[in-house]
């Protein structure tokens, strides 16, 4: 099982959580909504898979290259 | 009698040549993750094509009765070769021989101002500099007996200016360069690095450490995080060496020989009519949605073609070459999920990629969502109005064609850098976008002060004026009045540029040659 870590690419607030762990998810697919700049960013997976864990929860301040979800192949 | 002996001397020279620094110097490069220069320019080539130029000089040693004794081949390996069948010079700094320092020659093989420029000058064809050396030494002092001004000799940058006017010039960083080298891979039209094994700086650890005290290590001071996500020093990043020759070649299918031929038109297999229906929902209705721009891009310019430059730094605007029925294109575009707005980064970053798509006459397109120029103290200290006004001065000197696609937000300085108003100034947008000096929702409160302050509800009056200003800015209204060339059918977009693309080919063809700007930028 490939442990695969999804980064936010920017800095920011967690706006909202989207994915819980258990879901199945496929690339393209929105974990999290960062806020930043106004706008509403979500943190989307390059990968299809299955949510381990959120690591972040609603305002949370995240900085750029966090890691806020892992998810298992 | 015959030249029989003095030609199996030739050859033997050559093979000679072909060991580089010796197995123990090779053998400790391949271990430090590293190609050879002639490994490097082998798989940078089309198979079979490396012509070598000066593969004899080097040092030779000889004994009393004319006998070779021992040779070190100069550290530099130069020639010329084909990429995708079309003519490129080429050459490399030797790290496995004295890491690649100058071998003293009265004529130098490579680096600023070597014979590789001058044939690249002279045939008008590509320069690729695969970097590796580590510059001039204190000891060319001890040899020469005086010390010299920058500069001076052989070492000048002139001519590698002068290429920057002419032909595609191509910079690969692919070990530690400091001073002379680091100069030489900054003057090109796009550069490359190597994650992990390349470091670029003005100068390098023992020099910071004497001037400042602070100990850094070579990937703290240079790597890839500090001279392309941070500082856009070097454009692109290579995951290793392979990768890095191959962008090379990807970077080289975009461009032209020289200034005085156009882009090569490829065959894509896409269709021009191609129109994906997924382009008519990637717009969220909520103007703070962010999306994903590059995607927006993809689904428009030909399967597979969109080729990202600097794609880490200044991240607010995607700058990418691309083929849209075959033809290239630069695509312009400003990306949602770094907010969008405009900094100094990617002001900087702009007006650098219309340069040069305009230098090789490459049309450009700009995917335009763009609240504006950054604002707050920070972005005032980082300069953000001269960045963003030269990024749109130098898009109004350009004579390359300029398509805007307005797909949400433009405005403001940033929004009108977006517009070819010195060209033919065509403008098409989605039923998304919206426009004007400044969004509706910061502007009112400052264009109707008086008028809200002295209403018995200030914020009913606010939101009613809000509401009446928003009506005014249905993009049908400005179609109507033709502000805007025309609105269109999101799915429309890649058969509506690529007709117009094909139909100005021949306008490409009446302003070839080199481009002399006047003015002072700002």
């Amino acid at each position: 099982m490939a442990r695969i870590e999804v980064k936010s690419e920017i800095t920011g607030t967690v706006w909202q959580v989207k994915a819980s762990p258990g879901d199945k998810v496929e690339a393209g697919d929105t974990l999290v909504v960062i806020e930043s700049m106004k706008m509403e960013i979500p943190v989307i997976t390059e990968d299809a898979g299955v949510v381990k864990e959120i690591l972040v929860k609603e305002k949370d301040p995240v900085a750029e290259g966090q890691v806020v979800a892992v998810l298992e192949e | 009698m015959t030249w029989r002996a003095e030609i199996d001397e030739i050859h033997r020279r050559r093979a000679l040549a072909e060991a580089c620094g010796g197995p123990d110097a090779v053998a400790k490069h391949h271990a430090a993750g590293k190609l050879t220069v002639r490994e490097r320019i082998d798989k940078l080539l089309d198979a079979g094509t490396f012509r070598e130029v000066g593969k004899l000089a080097g040092r030779a040693s000889y004994d009393k009765s004319g006998h070779l004794t021992a040779f070190e081949p100069a550290p530099y390996v130069m020639g010329l070769g084909k990429v995708d069948g079309r003519a490129v010079a080429v050459g490399g700094e030797d790290y496995t021989i004295r890491a690649g320092t100058g071998f003293g020659s009265d004529r130098r093989k490579g680096g600023q101002g070597g014979f590789i420029e001058d044939l690249a000058y002279e045939y008008r064809i590509p320069l690729v500099n695969l970097i590796d050396g580590t510059g001039g030494t204190v000891n060319t002092a001890k040899r020469k007996g005086y010390t010299t001004v920058p500069g001076y000799g052989l070492d000048g940058c002139e001519r590698s200016t002068e290429l920057l006017g002419i032909v595609p010039v191509v910079s690969a960083v692919m070990g530690t360069t400091a001073g002379g080298p680091s100069m030489r891979a900054i003057l090109a039209h796009w550069s490359i690095m190597v994650k992990g094994t390349a470091q670029i700086f003005a100068a390098g650890p023992p020099v910071v450490e004497r001037a400042f005290g602070d100990k850094l290590t070579k990937d703290a001071l240079g790597g890839t995080k500090v001279a392309v996500d941070t500082a856009g020093t070097i454009d692109n990043v290579a995951d290793d060496e392979l990768d890095c020759l191959a962008q090379i070649r990807r970077f080289l299918s975009y461009m032209p020989a020289n200034v005085w031929e156009l882009t090569p038109r490829v065959a894509t297999g896409d269709p021009a009519g191609r129109c994906e229906d997924a382009l008519a929902d990637i717009v969220p209705r909520g103007a703070r949605q962010a999306y994903n721009m590059k995607k927006l891009a993809e689904l428009v310019v030909d399967r597979d073609s969109l080729f990202e430059i600097q794609p880490t730094y200044g991240r607010a605007v995607i700058t990418a070459l691309a083929r849209l029925d075959g033809y290239v294109v630069g695509i312009v575009a400003n990306n949602p999920m770094f907010g969008g707005i405009v900094d100094y980064k990617a002001a900087r970053k702009q007006g650098h990629f219309v340069e040069l798509c305009d230098m090789f006459n490459v049309p450009l397109v700009f995917f335009v969502d763009v609240p504006g120029l950054m604002v707050g103290a920070q972005s005032e200290a980082d300069a953000i109005l001269r960045e963003g006004v030269r990024a749109r001065y130098i898009g109004f000197q350009v004579s390359v064609p300029v398509f805007t696609v307005i797909v949400r937000k433009c405005y403001g300085v940033a929004g009108g850098g977006t517009i070819d108003r010195s060209g033919l100034n065509f403008k098409i947008a989605w039923p998304s976008g919206n426009w004007g000096s400044l969004p509706v929702e910061g502007g009112v409160k400052a264009a109707y002060r008086r008028e809200i302050e002295s209403a018995e509800n200030p914020q009913e009056r606010e939101r009613e004026i809000e509401a009446e200003l928003k009506s005014l800015a249905s993009p049908f209204r400005t179609a109507e009045a033709f502000a805007i060339e025309d609105l269109i059918d999101p799915r429309e977009t890649r058969p509506y540029l690529a007709q117009f693309v094909e139909a100005l080919q021949p306008r490409l063809k009446t302003q070839l040659g080199p481009k002399y700007k006047t003015g002072v930028r700002p």
